[in-house]
């Protein structure tokens, strides 16, 4: 491989690659703003202006292709002088906002502030100003503290396929905006925030909930659709704030869908049942686990149950529910269940051209590789249903006139039509593997602790299969 | 004071402007018939005899630009003329599209075959309607004699030309910001590279060239370029030049004289006969307003590229802005300093937020709320702005300043001490 050499070091790298890129290869980071590795290159805020002998000015790393036996200075002295200078100019029209701003901790523009900036400023002419725009349910635009550099124009053309981001007038006065102030119309609004180098584009729903610096943060995949996603999720003290994509050049890039990173509030929603639960026809009846599991070994007592798992489980919980399956009622019938009109990986495609696919569960393809075939119809000898699920398969609408025993996560409202609630975990509460549309094994990892009563479903299972019933055998 | 032929001016008026006045008194569109029957590269090479620098403001060789255009190309090539003339100070091209439209159109077509483009767009600016118009009809003049369009005189070679007119800002006079205003974008320039050469208009290899620079192609091809070169009296820049002065002289206007054969004294005081009521000279700004500005007594230089780039200003335009003693150079600096910030794209950061901020200090000063420390700020901001923004007019907006504040300290100095303008 060619090689330059970047602060004294020798640095390999491959052909076409830019100095940023470069430099990061070997742990030099170079400040930036508006260079994106997932977008065009523009070199417009120009901080990440370096050194480079034998060429008379500055050029920015962003912008410059790495040759063999170029010599590069990051640190330098023109290069920090143009750094500073470039803070200064930014920070002349930036309000002095951080205490309030919700970007604060994990904004490119504070950091590099800190870093290359002064303290203090020369600037005392009166500063432009903006005025706020609502930019539709996920965004919310503060343009004051906008730096132009076109991160969210540039995602809007290249990477969402939709131009509604645009520079209107020029100059000093230039401002980043939707077209006619329009709201978004993307669904995937929410990178917009994640790529803003600043606290001018806020994602609604998290902003005011939580100061970054306080959020744990979990490494696991997103369960919205069968892409498989990577993302992390962003939680404190038991409660999930926030979802925010994780790159993966293999799948998702650095982006994330709306739908997705949304998708985690069910989690939290006052409705879902969390306690083992008999629904009564004076309405749900929360009760203690051994009155439930009586229960529901009673309801599939003496009856032909078929097993319907959502295509949400993980590999793990699915094997624990076949093994459990072979025992409790040996060549019963199982079949999976997940999106409406997604019997199996074959009905599965994409939904856009960007990264959302039909099946709208995480796991279609691994309950399929165990061998489990998709739900049609019930067939006809079949007089009771164990559902078990996450919080994201659709039970299919064809189940009628069965006794059914609900095994998961479930909302108040979806409760009543199962004679018991056994409540289990969804994917933010537990660890586990999940097959992606390609047969990529991806792993979920548990950010919060079990809500209420709820257990895992191996846990459920074990008790289920060892609780002498008080009214004899099951 | 020398007189010599001049190549256009004397064709000046509007009895030149149609297409039978150009082919009988201008031996006009022989010089195609003989590029059509050359090399492509023998043109290109007689291009590069000539020594002809770009009018346009850079002074790059002619030539070798043309030169770096690839043989081969999976897209179609083409040649653009920049007729944005936009720099404050600057109005030769005009007077070539108003007089002598067919010119530049042969000039275009020979360039066209040197390059191996068969489309040719002029990127003319949005005030020049009246220019805009007769070019149209000259336009229309060559395709009804065979001079554009297929097969040229029957020499195989196909050329369209159209008139693009810009929307009146000056960012699109640099060429890759013209380059995506011509094709429908936001006139914003390009990260380079690429050089327009590799990937220019529509994403193919293209050349922009100037008014004057390709309206003097016929000249070189008819005389050749040794012929052209030797017009110039300095080594590396042939031919005459248009110069443009306007400002406090008793005679403003385009005079035509032989590249390298003047200073800039013998321009204001022997052509421009001096100065307006004949009072003292105070400054010059010799190449356009982004030009850094010359004291009364710089001017013993030769207003060419070299001489001028040696003493730390530039020919630019040729476009030579002349200002009397009784004028506010401080208020002038306001002037041109406002303009940049105005026409400044906004794309990159130091040119966006300094070219403002010079603006609102200056301001200040010539209203008498200057402080000590604004002039050693002035320095700063333009020194963060020059050499470091994505095009050249950062660069524009900076040299004034710098050669405003260090040449005229004194004036800027009594405007803050006096707090207020002296010649208010």
């Amino acid at each position: 491989m060619p090689k330059c050499i970047i602060d004294g070091r020798e640095v390999e790298f491959t052909p076409g690659q830019n100095l940023i890129e470069v430099a990061k290869s070997a742990g030099i980071d170079i400040p930036l703003f508006c260079y994106h590795p997932g977008l065009s290159v523009v070199a417009q805020c120009r901080m990440c202006a370096v050194e480079i002998e034998k060429m008379p000015k500055l050029q920015t790393a962003c912008s410059t292709v790495a040759t063999e036996g170029m010599v590069v200075k990051t640190k330098s002295q023109k290069t920090a002088e143009n750094q500073k200078s470039v803070m200064e100019f930014l920070l002349a029209n930036h309000p002095l906002d951080c205490p309030i701003c919700d970007k604060s901790g994990e904004c490119d523009l504070q950091d590099n502030s800190f870093k290359h900036g002064s303290a203090y400023s020369r600037y005392t002419e009166e500063r432009r100003t903006y005025l706020d725009l609502d930019m539709g349910p996920v965004i919310k635009k503060n343009m004051n503290r906008c730096i132009h550099c076109t991160r969210c124009i540039r995602f809007g053309n290249e990477i969402a396929d939709f131009r509604e981001m645009v520079a209107l007038r020029r100059g000093n006065n230039t401002e980043i905006t939707t077209i006619d102030g329009r709201p978004l119309e993307t669904d995937y609004a929410g990178n917009y925030a994640d790529i803003c180098p600043t606290g001018s584009l806020t994602i609604k729903d998290f902003r005011f909930k939580k100061r970054v610096w306080f959020l744990n943060k979990t490494a696991t995949v997103c369960e919205g659709c069968s892409k498989g996603c990577n993302m992390e999720i962003h939680q404190e003290n038991n409660q999930i704030y926030r979802c925010v994509p994780r790159e993966n050049k293999e799948i998702n890039q650095y982006w994330l869908c709306d739908e997705g990173r949304f998708n985690f509030h069910y989690v939290e929603r006052e409705d879902r049942l969390v306690d083992p639960a008999l629904s009564k026809i004076s309405g749900l009846e929360v009760c203690d686990w051994g009155a439930a599991i009586d229960l529901a070994k009673e309801t599939l007592a003496e009856k032909k149950v078929a097993l319907l798992l959502g295509s949400d489980l993980t590999q793990e919980e699915v094997s624990t529910a076949l093994q459990f399956w072979s025992v409790q009622s040996p060549g019963g019938p199982v079949f999976h269940f997940g999106t409406n009109g997604v019997a199996s990986s074959r009905d599965d495609a994409p939904e856009d051209r960007i990264l959302k696919r039909k099946s709208k569960t995480s796991n279609l393809n691994g309950l399929e590789k165990l061998g489990i075939s998709g739900f049609k119809k019930l067939p006809a000898d079949v007089t009771a249903v164990l559902v078990i699920r996450g919080g994201r398969a659709v039970l299919p609408q064809e189940i009628d006139g069965v006794e059914m025993v609900g095994l998961g996560v479930f909302m108040k409202d979806q409760a009543m039509m199962f004679s018991v609630i056994l409540p289990g975990l969804s994917f933010a509460e537990k660890d586990g593997t999940i097959v992606n549309y390609e047969g990529r094994e991806q792993r979920i990892q548990r950010a919060l602790q079990a809500p209420g009563q709820a257990k895992p479903l191996s846990e459920i299972l074990m008790m289920w299969a060892n609780r002498k019933s008080s009214h004899g055998a099951a | 004071m020398e007189t010599s032929e001049t190549l256009f001016v004397q064709h000046f008026n509007d009895e030149s402007r149609p297409l039978e006045y150009y082919l009988r008194k201008m031996s006009g569109y022989t010089a195609v018939k003989k590029a059509l029957a050359m090399q492509q590269d023998d043109i290109i090479s007689e291009m590069k005899k000539s020594n002809m620098r770009g009018r346009g403001g850079a002074g790059f060789p002619t030539g070798m630009k043309w030169g770096f255009i690839p043989k081969q190309a999976s897209k179609p090539k083409y040649l653009v003329c920049n007729a944005d003339e936009s720099e404050p100070g600057t109005f030769k091209d005009r007077d070539i599209m108003r007089y002598t439209p067919h010119l530049l159109i042969e000039g275009m077509v020979i360039g066209g075959y040197a390059i191996g483009a068969n489309h040719g767009y002029i990127y003319i600016r949005g005030e020049y309607t009246r220019e805009a118009k007769l070019l149209d009809q000259a336009i229309e003049e060559a395709y009804d004699a065979g001079y554009l369009g297929n097969n040229i005189k029957g020499s195989g070679f196909n050329f369209e030309l159209t008139v693009h007119r810009g929307a009146g800002a000056y960012i699109c006079g640099e060429e890759t910001a013209l380059l995506n205003s011509l094709e429908g974008k936001r006139g914003e320039p390009r990260v380079k590279p690429p050089f327009p050469a590799q990937a220019g208009a529509f994403g193919g290899p293209t050349i922009v060239n100037n008014v004057e620079t390709l309206a003097a192609v016929p000249f070189i091809i008819n005389r050749g370029g040794d012929w052209f070169s030797k017009l110039g009296k300095l080594e590396k820049s042939g031919g005459t030049r248009l110069f443009c002065v306007s400002g406090h002289v008793k005679k403003p206007g385009v005079y035509e004289l032989n590249a390298g054969s003047v200073t800039l004294r013998q321009l204001i005081y022997d052509h421009c006969h001096g100065i307006l009521g004949d009072k003292k000279l105070k400054a010059v700004i010799p190449g356009g307003s982004s030009a850094p500005v010359l004291t009364a007594d710089e001017i013993d230089v030769i207003a060419d590229i070299e001489p001028l780039m040696k003493i730390g200003t530039m020919l630019g335009s040729a476009a030579i802005l002349v200002v009397s003693e009784d004028y506010c150079v401080v208020k002038l600096l306001e002037r041109i300093t406002r303009f940049y910030a105005h026409e400044s794209c906004g794309q990159c950061t130091p040119c966006r937020e300094g070219c403002k901020w010079m603006e609102d200090i200056i301001e200040r000063i010539e209203h008498g709320h200057g402080r000590e420390e604004d002039l050693a700020m002035l320095l700063d901001i333009s020194n963060n702005i020059a050499g470091k923004t994505l095009c050249a007019l950062g660069d524009a907006a900076a040299g004034p300043v710098m050669s405003f504040v260090k040449k005229f300290r004194a004036d800027f100095e009594a405007h803050i001490r006096g707090g207020k303008c002296p010649n208010a």
